[in-house]
């Protein structure tokens, strides 16, 4: 049994990190692109290539927080997943190559939300 | 104001109280203001527009018998000069004959500030330099006899006024001091505040003086030398919204709305100031009075920002000069890579330079090394046009090259379903290819390739090895491949033959096609497959809804329950990605598309017209082609498109001083890096906005400059960098800012920005958010005098802003933003979206307030000199008043013409211009020349309007007055039926704008009589700005009319 638990909570905490590393990642693409250092075909491409990994990884995580029983976790993190999914459907989840510098500003401070949100969950899951 | 009726001197004063220039000027103002008109050119009262040809005067009195302190009879304009001004004694008319300087000089003291001296002192709350002269002459006109030869001697020292610098350099000093008194009524020499409190009380002819005080003010506020003595006793013009007795609707008349009957004035006051700049058909600043602080900027609710025409056409004799260097390479700021330009400064006896957008100190290189004179000025100077010019070109090195230059390309993607040969496109478009084959640019380097497809497609060999192309069928859409490697883009003068067989072949190739199937996104991926190597045109003639393949699209816009929800604009963005994410890469390959539309039916122009959009090509749409009909203009605008010359593979960037930031750029074009615009293929048609933000809370620089490089290849295959180099100085004061504002360029911005927003938002929300920057605009405006002045129930502009209104109001009628569903099809809407994001800014005005002309009179003298043409071309008012029953009317948005036949119009003419169908329903009939004096000269007429409008082609559309309301629905160039209740908004709150500072004007008795009728001051000002441009309201007015007399 606590060898589950253990399981449950390094496979929780394992996609954790990976989220906080997409997040990350996208984010160094976006001020790349911001600072000249790749064009928006690239940045556009890297970007979109790990939205949907995000979006997969993020609805995993809260179902293996449920399993887990992990609730609080889950329940904090149902915002997101919320979030994502209005986004996804409003197709509204991927960059757009065309219109990127018009929309950085946005995007920027959408990631930089989600990367504050996903410390907090981090630092409430590891302390609680 | 007939010298006849009333004396000058009297009825100008009643306009003061609102026109609050300034206590200085007293009384006298007014007598002296009319005095320009006595000149050559005329004052009209409501041309509202500076030194105007007399022509634009008709509209007010002639069409207007209500107004009725016009008196009818007689021609304004001559009116003025004759007795009023004996009377006014003291003034001459101050455009008399250039005398020379030295009587100039002495008042030059007082009256002061030509603009070289005025430049320095931005900070002083700055006065229109036009009015000075004034306010110099009003202290002491009585006492200064000598005054009233100098006043005319005034006006010619301005133009000159660089070289005349240093006589007048001790001006500045008296000037400002005046300046502050100006600005300050309490400034007592003057009997003005006296006369304010008696004339506060706006009598009813007040409105007929309010704009006739607007005329007078013609000139942008601070254009000094044009202004001529008299335009600016006032920082302001208004509008009153007093009541007016005899017209039908209490209130304002709108016939005292100022129009832009002379087209787009650009403010010169700016050239002048600055004479290195580049000319404003390439550069246009929404404001040339920059900002210094981030509080003024958000007291400035117009846009601030610019509009740039990069390759704009050039009258002959100013071209911009091309400069090589060769061997030193072109001289370029060491950090921010600004480009050599009139306003460095060279130092260090010409060792150095100073780049004046950075103001780093650069080397001079030795082959470019020049002394410097004891002024300081290089002594090769006047050979250098890169230091005297703002605008030039220069031949860019192979470090400015990241392959070969490429060869013009063209490349034609033609639908070839049965709905295009039952249209007649495809003749007419293989037709019009192949008679400009000739013309081409890029001899002998051009190449050209084609594509036809309808539910498969088809590749064309022309290797000029062949004597007949060879057709290659690709039916396979869904892994799209080329069949051949080269060969399918050919060098045009190698494979002259093939081609030529190919196009004469074209039409009777596909006669028989029946498919009704359009594989275009296949055949897009096709063309693009094909073009990559080497970038291009890729012109694509589509006339049907992409219905297999890639990219395929859906009817859409049907469903009516979508229109007024928040998934209204869904409808115009692109469906599929596909086209978004094509757009993208065809511009990384440099590939530029221009999207041709032919369908009677709905064919996603929002989807399609994405494709030109990011590649900075242009939607040309022809909603029900008919070749018989609509050849034409198809031939013209294809030739057009084939052979102005066009810059490829271009990029461009805007430069500007330090502290602040070009921060969003608006147009067809796709954004490459925060600041570097990609243009695929780039010409004279096409214009750029972009708007400014400050970087810095506080600029500390006197002046900043801009400036736009383009960096292009030639059609003749040389690499080149297009400079335009633009200085504004930086104010403190909101008041400069209005005076400086260009209303051609915030109109742009404007029109722009709401376009954008029709693409996220409702298009309701987009006229309301233009509209409520107008009115926070003017509301703020308003602030600024609202203490010092009485305003009354006015409306109150500065002067360069005075067409902001009517510009704003046509704007939300335009296609892309008026009504709303059934206003106009969303195919229409889309396309004319596409099309104004583009437009340079006179053509956008032109559109937005077309040309209204009389032309039954021309033809009928019986011998009319050929050069009477610039007389003949009265632009009258939009207003039902302008057309008579009895008239032939031209009607020119730029885009088409329309002929409008008067009821009563005598059968002759319209028997000749006509032929033997002259009785028949006029929308059947094409206007064709006939055999007789009076057709020919309307043809010239039509030949000449199209001549000064190259850019597109202008088809006649005729239409008899009883069908006029008809016509305007199948036109749809007016507002629905519900126009009243949609302006509601704009309107009621332009009257807040009015009423706010109404408690201020409870102390005048008269004012509160307005404000007690502010309920028909609301009504007459709903009525008068619907009016003014509201075509429809035209229509309906001639329908009462109609009815009224039957």
């Amino acid at each position: 049994m606590a060898m589950g638990n253990l399981l449950g909570w390094l496979v929780t905490f394992f996609f954790l990190i990976s989220l906080l590393a997409i997040i990350c990642y996208q984010i160094i693409c976006l001020i790349d692109l911001e600072i000249d250092h790749i064009n928006p075909y690239d940045s556009a491409v890297r970007i979109n290539k790990v939205v949907m990994p995000e979006f997969i990884i993020q609805a995993v995580f809260c179902l293996v927080c449920l399993i887990t029983e992990h609730h609080l976790l889950c329940f904090l993190s149902l915002p997101y997943l919320f979030y994502n999914f209005s986004l996804y459907r409003r197709r509204r989840h991927l960059v757009d190559v065309t219109e990127i510098f018009n929309q950085l500003k946005w995007e920027k401070k959408q990631r930089l939300v989600k990367l504050g949100y996903l410390t907090m969950l981090l630092i409430v899951f590891i302390f609680w | 104001m007939r010298p006849s009726s009333t004396p000058f001197a009297s009825a100008p004063p009643t306009v003061r109280p609102f026109s609050s220039s300034g206590p200085v000027a007293g009384s006298e103002s007014s007598n002296f203001r009319p005095t320009p008109p006595g000149a050559p050119s005329t004052l009209t009262p409501f041309s509202a527009v500076g030194p105007s040809p007399p022509s634009r005067f008709i509209d007010p009195s002639v069409p207007s018998p209500s107004v009725k302190s016009v008196p009818p009879s007689g021609v304004p304009y001559q009116r003025f000069p004759t007795p009023p001004f004996p009377s006014a004694a003291q003034t001459p008319p101050n455009r008399a004959p250039p005398v020379g300087q030295p009587p100039f000089q002495p008042p030059a003291s007082h009256v002061s500030v030509p603009p070289p001296s005025f430049r320095p002192q931005t900070q002083v709350p700055p006065v229109p330099m036009g009015s000075l002269p004034q306010n110099a002459n009003f202290p002491e006109p009585p006492s200064d006899p000598s005054l009233s030869g100098p006043r005319p001697n005034f006006q010619p020292p301005f133009p000159g006024y660089p070289s005349k610098q240093p006589a007048v350099s001790q001006a500045p000093s008296p000037f400002s001091a005046q300046q502050g008194s100006f600005m300050a009524p309490p400034a007592p020499p003057s009997p003005f505040p006296i006369q304010q409190v008696s004339y506060g009380p706006p009598p009813p002819v007040a409105n007929n003086l309010g704009y006739q005080s607007r005329d007078q003010m013609q000139h942008p506020g601070s254009a000094p030398p044009i202004g001529g003595v008299q335009s600016l006793t006032e920082d302001f013009s208004s509008l009153s919204v007093a009541s007016m007795p005899g017209s039908i609707e209490p209130g304002l008349d709108y016939r005292t709305l100022p129009r832009p009957l002379d087209g787009d004035e650009v403010p010169s006051s700016f050239l002048e100031m600055y004479p290195m700049n580049c000319d404003p058909r390439y550069l246009r600043l929404s404001t040339s009075a920059i900002p210094n602080s981030q509080s003024l900027v958000s007291r400035w609710h117009l846009p601030l920002g610019a509009v740039v025409c990069p390759l704009a056409e050039a009258p002959e004799g100013e071209e911009v000069p091309v400069i090589n260097f060769a061997s030193t390479g072109i001289i370029r700021c060491r950090r921010c890579r600004t480009y050599v330009n009139p306003y460095v400064t060279f130092t260090d006896a010409g060792r150095k330079w100073r780049c004046n957008i950075c103001s780093l100190l650069n080397d001079v290189p030795g082959e470019y090394f020049a002394n410097l004179d004891a002024t300081g000025r290089r002594v090769d100077l006047d050979q250098r046009p890169e230091l005297i010019k703002g605008s030039v070109e220069f031949v860019a090195s192979t470090e400015y090259m990241v392959r070969p230059p490429m060869p013009p390309l063209y490349f034609f993607l033609i639908d070839v379903s049965i709905s295009a040969v039952r249209s007649g496109m495809i003749g007419v478009v293989a037709q019009t290819i192949r008679s400009c084959l000739d013309e081409l640019p890029g001899f002998p380097r051009t190449q050209i390739g084609f594509i036809t497809y309808d539910s498969t497609i088809h590749f064309y060999n022309m290797k000029s090895s062949l004597t007949q192309p060879q057709m290659m069928v690709v039916s396979d859409l869904d892994d799209i491949f080329v069949p051949l490697p080269d060969d399918l883009l050919v060098n045009l003068s190698e494979s002259r033959n093939v081609v030529e067989t190919f196009l004469d072949s074209l039409p009777s190739m596909f006669q028989d096609n029946v498919n009704v199937e359009s594989a275009f996104g296949s055949a897009l991926k096709a063309a693009f497959l094909v073009m990559s190597q080497l970038g291009g045109k890729l012109l694509i003639f589509q006339n049907s809804l992409p219905s297999l393949g890639v990219g395929r699209l859906k009817l859409r816009g049907d469903d009516l329950r979508v229109y007024g929800t928040d998934k209204e604009h869904i409808l115009r963005i692109p469906e599929d990605p596909f086209y978004k994410q094509m757009a993208a890469d065809l511009t990384k390959y440099q590939i530029g598309v221009n999207v041709y539309a032919f369908s009677d039916k709905y064919t996603d122009i929002a989807s399609l017209g994405t494709l030109a959009k990011y590649t900075g090509g242009q939607v040309y749409y022809y909603p029900s082609f008919q070749s018989d009909i609509h050849g034409e203009k198809l031939r013209h605008e294809l030739a057009r498109d084939l052979t102005r010359e066009t810059a490829w593979e271009a990029v461009m960037r805007i430069r500007c001083g330090k502290g602040i930031r070009f921060s969003s750029y608006h147009g067809n074009f796709m954004l490459r890096s925060t600041d570097l615009l990609a243009l695929p293929a780039v010409d004279c048609d096409k214009a750029y906005a972009m708007q400014l933000s400050l970087e810095e809370t506080l600029l500390t620089t006197q002046t900043v400059y801009f400036q736009v490089a383009l960096l292009y290849t030639a059609s003749c295959g040389e690499r080149r960098i297009r400079v335009h180099t633009a200085a504004a100085p930086v104010v403190t004061d909101l008041g400069e800012m209005y005076r400086q504002a260009d209303t051609g360029a915030i109109v742009s911005l404007f029109c722009r920005l709401a376009i954008e927003k029709t693409l996220t938002s409702k298009l309701e929300d987009a006229r309301n958010s233009l509209q409520l920057r107008i009115v926070k605009a003017l509301r703020e405006y308003r602030n600024l005098y609202a203490v010092q002045h009485r305003l009354g129930a006015r409306l109150i502009y500065p002067e360069s802003l005075k067409f902001l209104c009517l510009y704003g109001l046509a704007l939300s009628k335009s296609v892309p933003l008026k009504g709303g569903y059934a206003d106009a099809q969303l195919d229409e809407r889309c396309a004319a979206g596409f099309t104004m994001m583009a437009l340079p800014v006179k053509k956008l005005l032109k559109l937005l307030y077309p040309s209204l002309t009389r032309i039954d009179e021309y033809l009928l003298k019986p011998s009319a000199p050929a050069d009477d043409f610039k007389n003949i071309m009265k632009r009258l008012p939009l207003v039902a008043e302008s057309l008579d029953s009895r008239g032939l009317y031209i009607y020119d948005d730029g885009f088409r013409f329309v002929i409008w036949f008067g009821r009563m119009l005598s059968p002759d003419i319209a028997k000749n211009l006509l032929g033997p169908d002259f009785a028949a329903e006029l929308s059947r009939v094409s206007l064709t020349e006939q055999d007789n004096e009076m057709s020919r000269r309307l043809m010239k007429i039509l030949k000449k309007l199209r001549e000064s409008d190259p850019s597109y082609y202008q088809l006649p559309y005729l239409v008899r007055q009883d069908g006029w309301y008809h016509w305007l629905c199948r036109l749809d160039n007016a507002n629905t039926p519900t126009s009243p209740a949609k302006l509601m908004i704009y309107r009621s709150s332009l009257l807040n704008v009015v009423n706010s500072s109404a408690p201020a004007d409870e102390s005048s008795p008269g004012v509160k009589t307005t404000t007690g009728k502010k309920g028909f001051a609301r009504l007459g000002l709903l009525s008068m700005v619907v009016a003014s441009i509201s075509c429809l309201d035209v229509g309906q007015r001639q329908k009462t009319l109609k009815t009224g007399s039957a």
